[in-house]
């Protein structure tokens, strides 16, 4: 009697644990007419634009409703979470680094059939942004917006040593050196992969050939990684932001810690918000040479829809509407990031004629994106610079050959 | 060392309070009932993912895709012999675990002593020390990012004493001493309410008896106090050793989730959050989750050895 009692009881067990497991696994992306859209906002002017976006576009389309599913905590690792569990949203922001990752496991919904239906022409878009979605020639996504880097310098502080802002590595080192002083330095900057590039490719450097293969040991990087390190240890007049006490090259640039800073579009709100009083100007990144080629990165994020949405026509229009003229002219209007098409980024020029170098330097950026090697390339090459800078590795060679060896494991 | 006196604390346990209620405890199914919550609670959460993950750590699994996973045997295992970054974890980790739980263990004896004895305020020396345990790790993290900064408290204190300060958290050499610091400050409080617990159990006639027999204080301390503590040692020494191995959360505050500067701050769990949550490889991570499982219950069972067979709990 006991026995069989203590059985049903295990039974009951087991029955209960499958019940509660069973009924976390069904999927409910989308239902009929309702779509969500996952994305990350920076500030609450950021949320704005899309809720207004969102207006418009449920205005045009009574029928479907979208409603924001914000994501705040570390946005790609909460997406992965939801996307295995099937509960991702059926539209979602998708930075260009892990792009081809998110592709090749196949987990979003190709384009194409839905641009040719719709006409919509991928090559309005920057090409660098369309490309960092494409594989295959297919399309897996519609830039939302982008940005590139430009020189912020602070205007006070250059005026005081008598400069005009650098246009080439030697007045930047010059310029640097000078407004080095009283516990301030040139130049905030991270010494990691995303601030030094433009350096490796202004020397003429590449950190993958054309097959996406690391090719970090070249020596044009190595000597665009020494001119970078220099300002560090033989100038003095670079500072990593962490080092002069504050979180971000951005905040060092705010609080006057710094007088020029590499930075993107995203400065103009921060600033405006944390020190509206500070008299800054933009220009674009310091060439070589005069004349040389100038090199930059574009940090860009498109709008993906999810392989699993069950309304998946519903999600198009929206990505659609998002990335269309009228879509984008939001984005214009708050001057918050570049629009991601060809003729709205004239139209980007025309309302704010002191953001032009970022325009300009999207003519002369790659996408911030490595292939397969996503985060551990950026990982591994970051940590490079980061070495020499922190003193830890005397050689650049050295450094670049170590995280080219890693990398090629 | 004293190995005969089995401390007579068991003894003192097994109080004949048992009586009451027998017709309620002599049915089984009650006992079943009434510990289904957590039973089913724990198999869902907790047995489970870990048979889950057991199996997940021979296979190349992403839970991205499901459908691409494959197995790959012991593929795993074998990769953790040859990544560089595994071992620096690992070296982290041990130096971390070597440095604190020495140091936190017989801080936290002493500090269990000073409260234990007869002096004034000790109430509050208990609440003091105490206190930092109950904070949370990541506002004890953030607050000490601050302290360790380079315009921060601690570098205005040493340049009082014309020492010149550093970036601590941003050295490679100081960060993970930074944290092992803060470590120590915010455990040991936890692990002086258990000493303490202890000291209190240890009968007082032992102490009256040695005295009559003229032992000094130092004498019964050695020969009372510590052989008695046996039990409360192997306790805390295994839940240090085991907290040490297993450190993240200051970690991940601190090196914002990465480990650096340059890896000096990345730990075992930490390698293995960034492998599960940032290169979508759940499968090699699940096998370091139970290559660090091996790690502690070998050094569990060595302190078992250790501290002999009567610290049985």
């Amino acid at each position: 009697m006991r026995r069989t009692r203590v059985f049903s009881m295990l039974a009951l067990l087991c029955g209960l644990s499958l019940l509660v497991t069973a009924c976390g696994g069904g999927s409910n992306v989308g239902d009929n007419g309702e779509i969500r859209i996952g994305a990350q906002f920076s500030s609450p002017a950021e949320r704005k634009i899309l809720e207004e976006q969102i207006k418009e576009f449920e205005n045009e389309n009574p029928d479907i409703k979208v409603s924001i599913q914000a994501i705040t905590d570390d946005y790609l690792k909460e997406m992965q979470t939801l996307i295995g569990a099937k509960r991702e949203p059926d539209v979602f922001y998708l930075e260009g680094m892990p792009a081809p990752d998110m592709i090749k496991l196949g987990v979003l919904e190709p384009l194409n059939d839905y641009l040719e239906k719709s006409g919509v022409d991928p090559a309005d878009f920057e090409d660098a942004l369309i490309e960092a979605y494409t594989e295959d020639e297919q399309v897996y996504g519609l830039p939302k917006d982008y940005n590139t880097l430009a020189l912020f310098y602070n205007k006070k502080m250059f005026k005081e040593a008598g400069l005009e802002p650098p246009t080439t590595w030697d007045e930047l080192r010059e310029a640097a050196k000078k407004l080095s002083k009283d516990g301030r330095k040139g130049l905030a900057i991270n010494p990691e992969l995303a601030r030094y590039q433009p350096f490796v490719y202004q020397n003429g450097g590449a950190v993958l050939d054309e097959d996406g293969n690391a090719t970090l040991d070249r020596k044009e990087n190595g000597e665009a990684v020494q001119f970078f390190a220099d300002l560090f240890l033989k100038d003095k007049s670079a500072g990593v932001p962490n080092d002069m006490g504050v979180e971000w090259a951005g905040d060092a640039f705010a609080e006057e810690k710094a007088a020029m800073v590499y930075e993107g579009g995203w400065m103009i709100p921060f600033i405006k918000e944390k020190a509206p009083d500070l008299d800054y100007g933009i220009v674009e990144l310091p060439a070589k040479e005069k004349g040389a080629e100038n090199g930059n990165l574009a940090f860009t994020v498109a709008y993906v829809m999810s392989k699993n949405s069950r309304n998946k026509d519903a999600s198009f229009k929206l990505i659609e509407f998002l990335t269309s003229d009228k879509g984008q002219q939001y984005v214009v209007d708050s001057g918050l990031a570049l629009p991601s098409r060809k003729v709205m980024g004239e139209k980007f020029v025309e309302q704010y004629p002191e953001r032009e170098p970022f325009v300009k330097g999207a003519a002369y950026a790659q996408p911030f994106q490595y292939g397969d090697y996503g985060n551990k390339f950026a990982d591994e090459a970051s940590k490079a610079a980061e070495s020499v800078v922190l003193g830890k590795e005397k050689s650049v060679a050295n450094a670049l050959k170590k995280a080219q060896q890693n990398l090629e494991k | 060392m004293a190995t005969t006196t089995s401390p007579p604390k068991q003894q003192r346990q097994r109080s004949p309070k048992a009586g009451r209620g027998q017709k309620w405890t002599r049915d089984p199914m009650m006992g079943y009932l009434f510990t289904l919550p957590v039973i089913v609670s724990l198999s869902v959460f907790l047995i489970g993912p870990i048979i889950y993950a057991f199996y997940l750590s021979f296979q190349q699994f992403t839970f991205l895709n499901p459908d691409l996973s494959q197995f790959v045997g012991l593929d795993n295992y074998t990769r953790l012999l040859t990544d560089e970054r595994f071992h620096t974890a690992l070296k982290n980790t041990s130096f971390y675990s070597l440095g604190v739980v020495p140091v936190q263990v017989s801080l936290a004896l002493l500090l269990a002593l000073i409260v234990n004895s007869k002096i004034r305020g000790k109430t509050f020396f208990r609440v003091a020390y105490f206190l930092p345990t109950v904070t949370s790790t990541v506002a004890v993290s953030v607050m000490f990012l601050f302290l360790f900064k380079r315009d921060g408290l601690v570098n205005a204190f040493l340049s009082l004493l014309g020492v010149e300060g550093r970036s601590w958290m941003l050295d490679v050499d100081f960060a993970l001493p930074s944290i092992m610091l803060m470590a120590v400050w915010t455990t040991v409080g936890q692990f002086m309410v258990i000493y303490l617990a202890g000291l209190q159990d240890i009968p007082a006639d032992l102490y009256e008896a040695a005295e009559v027999d003229g032992a000094g204080p130092l004498r019964q301390f050695w020969h009372i106090t510590l052989p008695l503590l046996k039990p409360t040692t192997f306790f805390i020494v295994v839940m240090s050793v085991i907290g040490t191995f297993q450190v993240f959360d200051q970690m991940y505050v601190i090196s914002k989730g990465a480990g650096g500067p340059l890896d000096s701050t990345l730990t075992v769990v930490l390698y293995l959050y960034n492998v599960a949550f940032q290169d979508f490889e759940m499968g090699y991570a699940s096998a370091i989750a139970f290559f660090l499982f091996a790690v502690i219950l070998i050094l569990t069972l060595i302190q078992r050895n250790f501290f002999g067979e009567e610290t049985r709990m």
